[in-house]
C-alpha cells in the first residue's frame, strides 16, 4: 500500500490506462498545460504528447461532443469538465447523444467514454457552483454513475469507468483531491462498477454514504459507538448500476438505516435507496428510514448558512438515534 | 361502392375535431389528395384531404359542427349510389355508429342539444352514480378490539406473527404509540416467564384502561424548538388516558344518564364495622373497610335487581342480564384511573372481599394487573369520601348499567322521633343507564342497598 492523494490515485488510473491502450485520450480546459485545474493531470502532457492530452477551449457542448464522436469512432476519450457544475452546458451530449446512442443505433455504435471531474459544494462557491448532479445523471438510462469515497476507490473504480464500453460519468470531489489514504500498490488494480463496500460493520443501524458524505457516517458512527450503538456504514461507490443487495442484507441485520446525501432531497439518490429498501426489506424496518440531505434550496454562499446546509455528522447521529428510538 | 370518411386523428391529443368549413360541395367530384374540408383540432386547422375517387356524396356533420375521433363525417361513392345504409345508422342515432369508443361523447352531445326542446336540464345520466358505485370498499387495516387501526412498524408485525402475538395485546413505546421490535420482543419475554395461557375468559367486548408497563414516550417531536414563552406545558397522551378519554366520552354520549340520591343512616354499620374489625384484629384477618360494606351490599342487591347487572347491547338487539355479579372498584393512580374486579362479590365473604380488595388495589397502584383482573366487571362504584366529598354523579363504566357513587360519611343533626339529634349519615348516587334501567327501577335497587346498609346483619347472613 502506498499512500497517496486522491488527485494522485486517479492520476495512477488515468495513467496506467493509457500507456495500456494508445485509443485512450484525455480532453478538458486546461488539462495539459496547466496541468488540470486541480492538478489531477499533472506532468501527463509531458508523458503522452498533446495528441492524448489535449487543451480544449472553454465549450463543454463542443468537447464532450467531440469526444463521443470519437468513441463513436473507436476512441475511448475521458473528458474532464473543469467541475460537473460545466457539464450543464453539454448537458445534451451527456444525457442524449452519449446513453442513447448504442439503443438508437442497434448496437451499431459503442460510446465508451468517461466524463469525469469533481461533483458536489466545496465551500464558498455559490449555487451555481455547488451543484450534486448524481441524482439528475442517474437519472438518465444508459449512464454509469461512479462516485467514489477514498483515493484507493478512486484508483480501482476509474480504470474499470475507462474500460467500460459505455459512458459513464465519474464524479470527484473538489474538497478531496488533497485527501491522503492508502492505495493498492497492485499492478492493474480494478473494482468492478456496481459494488458497494462495508466500510464499518454495526448490528444497531446502516449508514449509507456515498463521496463527502462517507466521511460524514463514519464520523457518525464513532460518536453512536460512544453512546453505546453500533452503525454499519456501507459506501455504494457506484450510484447506477445501484448495489441494493449489500444495502438490503445490511437493513436485515440492523432494521433501520439512515442516508446521507449531500444533494438537495427531493428525487435524490437517497429518495431512490429509501424506495428500494422498503420495498426490498419492508418487513424487516422497525423505522420509518430517515435521510440526511441538503435542503430544497440554493447552496447559500455565507459560511455560516453554507455549514447549516451542508450535512453534518450532528444531524446524521440525531437521526440515527430516532430511528434506534433512543432519545 | 360507397366510402364513409371518418374524422381522423391528426394530432396527438386530439379527441374531437370541429369541421370549419367544407370545401366541396355534395355531388362534387373529388380526386386523391383534394381538400374536401378544414379541421379544426386541439392545437391548428388542417386540411381533410380524400384518399379515394368519387363524388362527395353526402356531407354528414355541417360547419361548425364538433364530432369525436371515427364518427362519420362524409361519404363518397358513385354518383346515385343509395347510401342510405351508412347515413341513416350515423344520423339516427350517433351512438350505433362504427366506432364505438364514441358512444359516452355522441350522448352528451345528445344532451347538450336537448334543452332548447326540453328547458328541465337533464340530470346528468348514469356517469356519476356508476363511478361511486364502482369506488371499492376501504380495505380495513390491522385493528385493535375498538376498531382502530394498530400502528406497528412492520419489524414488530413479521416478530408478532412469527410468535402468535397479536398486537393489540402489546403496548407501543415508539412515536405515538408505535409498536416497535423491543416492545413485542418485551411482550414475548413476558409471555414465557409466566407461561400461564394467554387469559382469554371475556369476549373482547369488555376492555378496561389498558395497563402500561411503562409511562409512554411523550409525542413531541424530538427536532421542535423549545419556545420559553409557550403558554402550556404539553404533554403527550398516554394510552391510559387515551382509554379514559374513549370510553368514558363514548358512555357519557350514548348512554342516556339520570341520577337518583339517597342519604344512608350508617350508624349502625359502623358499630358492626367495629365489633368486626375487633374480631379480625384478634384472629389476624385484614380489616374490614366500610367500603366493602358497601360492595357487599351492591353485590347482594344486584342479585334482586337483574337490570341494574346488564349490558345494554344494541349491536346485538339483545340486553345481557348477567347471572353472576363481578363488582368494577374504581381505584385512582398516578397515570389516571382503572378498575379492579372482585368477581363473584355476592357469593365472598366480608373479610375475603377486604382481603382480595386490598391486594388488587395494591396490584393496581403497582401497574401490575392481569387483564382478567380489570375486565368483565357487570357493576362499577366509585368512592370520593376519602376526600371528603360529599355526594357527586359518576360516568357509567361501559357496558354496566349503573355505576355506584359514595360521598363521605358525615356527622350531620338528623330529626328522630321529633328530636334534632346528632346522626351518621352518608349519600350514594346511582348513574342509571336509561336504556336498561328506568327510574323506578333504579329506585328500588337503591333502596335495597339502603335497607342492607342500614341493617347490616343482613350482610352477614
Amino acid at each position: 500500500m502506498a499512500t497517496l492523494e486522491f488527485r494522485t490515485a486517479l492520476r495512477e488510473a488515468m495513467t496506467e490506462e493509457m500507456e495500456r491502450d494508445d485509443d485512450i485520450f484525455l480532453i478538458g480546459e486546461e488539462v495539459a498545460e496547466y496541468d488540470g485545474a486541480y492538478k489531477v493531470s499533472k506532468g501527463m502532457l509531458d508523458h503522452f504528447g498533446s495528441d492524448r492530452v489535449i487543451d480544449s477551449p472553454i465549450s463543454e457542448l463542443g468537447f464532450a461532443g467531440l469526444g463521443i464522436g470519437a468513441a463513436m469512432n473507436g476512441l475511448r476519450p475521458i473528458v474532464e469538465f473543469m467541475t460537473f457544475n460545466f457539464s450543464f452546458v453539454a448537458f445534451d451530449q451527456v444525457i442524449n447523444n452519449a446513453p442513447n446512442m448504442r439503443y438508437m443505433s442497434g448496437g451499431q455504435f459503442d460510446v465508451p467514454i468517461v466524463f469525469r471531474g469533481p461533483n458536489g459544494a466545496a465551500g464558498q462557491l455559490g449555487a451555481t457552483h455547488s451543484n450534486s448532479t448524481e441524482a439528475l445523471y442517474s437519472n438518465i438510462p444508459g449512464l454509469k454513475v461512479v462516485s467514489p469515497s477514498v483515493p484507493d476507490d478512486g484508483k480501482g473504480l476509474l480504470k474499470t469507468a475507462i474500460r467500460d464500453d459505455d459512458p459513464v460519468v465519474f464524479l470527484e470531489s473538489e474538497l478531496m483531491y488533497g485527501m491522503q489514504r492508502e492505495v493498492s500498490e497492485e499492478s492493474d488494480y480494478t473494482i468492478p462498477i456496481g459494488s458497494a463496500r462495508v466500510a464499518r460493520e454495526g448490528d444497531d443501524v446502516t449508514i449509507v454514504a456515498h463521496s463527502k458524505s462517507y466521511h460524514i457516517a463514519m464520523d457518525a458512527a464513532e460518536t453512536l459507538e460512544e453512546q453505546g450503538y453500533e452503525a454499519e456504514v456501507i459506501d455504494p461507490r457506484t450510484i447506477k448500476p445501484l448495489d441494493i443487495e449489500t444495502i438490503v442484507e445490511s437493513v436485515v441485520k440492523t432494521n433501520r438505516l439512515v442516508v446521507i446525501d449531500e444533494s438537495t432531497p427531493f428525487t435524490s439518490v437517497a429518495s431512490e435507496i429509501t424506495h428500494q429498501v422498503q420495498d426490498r426489506a419492508f418487513d424487516y424496518l422497525d423505522a420509518p428510514i430517515l435521510r440526511v440531505t441538503a435542503p430544497d434550496t440554493p447552496a447559500p454562499y455565507a459560511p455560516n448558512l453554507m455549514d447549516e446546509y451542508m450535512p453534518g455528522a450532528d444531524e446524521t447521529v440525531d437521526k440515527c438515534l430516532r430511528v434506534l428510538y433512543a432519545e | 361502392m360507397a366510402i364513409p370518411i371518418e374524422m381522423p386523428k391528426l394530432s396527438d391529443t386530439m379527441e374531437e375535431g370541429v369541421l370549419s368549413a367544407w370545401l366541396v360541395d355534395e355531388g362534387e367530384e373529388v380526386s386523391a389528395g383534394d381538400v374536401l374540408a378544414q379541421v379544426e383540432t386541439d392545437k391548428a386547422t388542417m386540411d381533410l384531404e380524400a384518399f379515394d375517387e368519387g363524388v362527395l356524396l353526402k356531407q354528414v356533420i355541417g360547419e361548425g359542427d364538433a364530432v369525436p375521433i371515427g364518427e362519420l363525417i362524409a361519404v363518397i361513392g358513385e354518383a346515385g349510389e343509395d347510401i342510405s345504409d351508412l347515413v341513416d345508422d350515423a344520423g339516427g342515432d350517433g351512438a350505433a355508429t362504427a366506432e364505438p369508443e364514441a358512444d359516452p361523447d355522441a350522448d352528451a352531445e345528445d344532451a347538450s342539444a336537448e334543452p332548447e326542446v326540453e328547458p328541465e336540464p337533464a340530470p346528468e345520466p348514469s356517469g356519476d352514480g356508476q363511478l361511486s358505485e364502482r369506488t371499492p370498499e376501504p380495505v380495513p387495516a390491522g385493528t385493535d378490539a375498538e376498531g382502530r387501526r394498530i400502528k406497528a412498524s412492520p419489524l414488530a408485525r413479521r416478530i408478532a406473527q412469527e410468535h402468535d402475538v397479536e398486537l393489540a395485546q402489546v403496548d407501543g413505546s415508539g412515536p405515538e404509540g408505535r409498536i416497535v421490535r423491543r416492545d413485542v420482543e418485551t411482550h414475548v419475554e413476558k409471555q414465557e416467564a409466566a407461561p400461564e395461557p394467554t387469559p382469554e375468559p371475556e369476549p373482547t367486548t369488555e376492555p378496561e384502561p389498558a395497563p402500561q408497563p411503562e409511562p409512554s414516550v411523550p409525542e413531541a417531536p424530538s427536532y421542535a424548538m423549545p419556545d420559553e414563552e409557550a403558554a402550556y406545558e404539553s404533554e403527550g397522551i398516554t394510552q391510559m388516558r387515551e382509554t379514559i378519554a374513549r370510553r368514558l366520552a363514548e358512555s357519557k354520549y350514548s348512554a342516556p344518564h339520570y341520577y337518583l340520591t339517597v342519604d344512608i343512616d350508617v350508624e349502625r354499620a359502623i358499630e358492626v364495622r367495629e365489633d368486626l374489625n375487633e374480631l379480625a384484629e384478634e384472629q389476624g384477618r385484614a380489616k374490614i373497610s366500610f367500603n366493602d360494606f358497601i360492595t357487599k351490599a351492591c353485590a347482594l342487591s344486584l342479585h334482586d335487581h337483574p337490570y341494574v347487572n346488564a349490558a345494554y347491547r344494541p349491536d346485538e338487539g339483545e340486553i345481557h342480564k348477567h347471572n353472576r355479579v363481578h363488582i368494577g372498584i374504581a381505584v385512582a393512580i398516578d397515570e389516571g384511573l382503572i378498575t379492579p374486579v372482585i368477581r363473584d362479590a355476592d357469593r365472598k365473604g366480608l373479610s375475603e372481599l377486604a382481603r382480595e380488595t386490598r391486594a388488587l388495589a395494591e396490584r393496581a397502584r403497582d401497574r401490575d394487573l392481569e387483564p382478567e383482573e380489570f375486565e368483565g366487571a357487570t357493576f362499577t362504584t366509585s368512592n370520593l369520601g376519602m376526600f371528603g366529598i360529599e355526594e357527586f354523579t359518576a360516568i357509567i363504566n361501559p357496558p354496566n348499567s349503573a355505576i355506584l357513587a359514595i360521598g363521605e360519611i358525615r356527622d350531620t343533626p338528623v330529626v328522630e322521633d321529633g328530636e334534632v339529634v346528632p346522626g351518621k349519615r352518608m349519600k350514594v348516587t346511582l348513574s342509571c343507564d336509561h336504556r336498561v334501567v328506568d327510574g323506578a327501577k333504579g329506585a328500588h335497587f337503591l333502596d335495597t342497598v339502603k335497607s342492607y346498609l342500614e341493617e347490616p346483619m343482613n350482610l352477614l347472613l
